[in-house]
């Protein structure tokens, strides 16, 4: 990378320390697990509108948005680590960094609206007891650090940016996020296990 | 038919259901879980990266990358999330062999990854031959998009069926 890009990059990946350290720190502290007390009563409402009855009521709607769910983050999680790896100075380290987020845009995208769409009509359906579950939280929260790392990693630090090496810096990001997004799945599989 | 295909297998899992080993993870509070949650990050890691090389078979993605670099660098990873995918499977058959005998959805899984492997053999032996000529071609050649293709919708019948075991609707 040269120096004109490294001035540019620099301040978003200054932010992108921020981001990590204060995830870290509310993490640490157990900020991750609290359910927000002012959307109590939406969530708890949200599953007895007649849309989300009909979902608990299909045998087939939920299981299918299930498994859809999974499929979407198969391909989500793929792209994201390829961009991921590739700030890590892994992976396709022939191919500039900004080519290979630039490939994996679509995917990225595309997985999250798919997964958008699929999650939501779960979270509906069991509303109540996704409020109640501090993994809920802890995913929606790990979500949350990981899209805004993702934005600002896709948006200002993958440009122009044409040697296989990244900037030490950039390690850091790249880990981290891909500690965070494992964290999300972590979260997400423990809300069916121990809620 | 199906049903007398497995019945050999039967004793079997009635044998390893009695093991003590078994029954003390089956029963456990965090080991049986927590081994779960291990076989979904690790199904995911090795998934997704097995996806995008597919989607780079078909030419849907990453062109600009010779395909041989994708997948020099892409494979040992592959195989370890291959690995840990495989090691936490056999363990969660292991801790409850009666529930997964008696299950469609997860026999459906394991036709779907042996015929995954029969494909990726069938690439391995004949189509890999030719990379050399479309290693940096924007277009991939019919055999290369038909391994892609068949790989990538095997995968996803592999992790929407191990989702559906829970759902014993053919028991």
């Amino acid at each position: 990378m040269n120096r004109a890009d490294m001035t540019t990059q620099r301040p978003w990946l200054y932010t992108q320390f921020a981001i990590i350290a204060a995830a870290v720190v509310l993490w640490w502290f157990g900020w991750f697990g609290v359910p927000p007390a002012p959307f109590e009563a939406f969530f708890v409402s949200m599953e007895t509108w007649p849309v989300s009855k009909a979902i608990g009521e299909s045998l087939w709607i939920y299981p299918l948005v299930q498994a859809l769910h999974l499929v979407a983050m198969a391909f989500f999680m793929g792209a994201v680590m390829l961009v991921n790896l590739r700030l890590m100075g892994l992976g396709l380290t022939q191919t500039p960094l900004a080519q290979v987020a630039r490939s994996a845009a679509p995917w990225i995208i595309g997985g999250l609206v798919a997964m958008f769409l699929t999650g939501l009509p779960q979270l509906m359906q069991n509303s109540s007891r996704e409020y109640y579950s501090e993994y809920f939280w802890r995913k929606m929260s790990f979500l949350l650090v990981s899209l805004i790392m993702l934005t600002i990693s896709m948006r200002f630090m993958t440009r122009q940016s044409d040697s296989a090496a990244a900037p030490s810096g950039f390690k850091i990001v790249g880990v981290a996020a891909l500690v965070f997004w494992a964290n999300v799945i972590i979260a997400a599989r423990l809300i069916g296990l121990f809620t | 038919m199906f049903a007398e295909l497995l019945a050999p297998l039967r004793s079997l899992a009635e044998y390893v259901d009695m093991m003590p080993s078994s029954i003390a993870f089956r029963e456990s509070i965090y080991v049986s879980p927590y081994t779960t949650v291990t076989h979904v990050l690790a199904v995911c890691f090795f998934a997704g990266l097995i996806l995008v090389m597919d989607l780079r078979l078909l030419g849907w993605a990453f062109m600009r990358t010779p395909f041989s670099h994708l997948q020099r660098k892409l494979f040992p990873l592959q195989m370890l999330g291959m690995a840990f995918a495989g090691i936490t499977g056999l363990v969660l058959t292991f801790g409850d062999p009666l529930r997964f005998y008696s299950n469609i959805f997860f026999w459906t899984k394991m036709l779907m990854i042996v015929i995954t492997g029969i494909n990726a053999m069938a690439f391995e032996y004949v189509t890999q031959q030719t990379v050399p000529q479309w290693d940096n071609s924007p277009i991939t050649p019919y055999a290369a998009k038909v391994a892609g293709g068949v790989s990538l919708f095997l995968w996803s019948t592999v992790i929407i069926a191990g989702r559906l075991i829970p759902y014993n609707w053919f028991a």
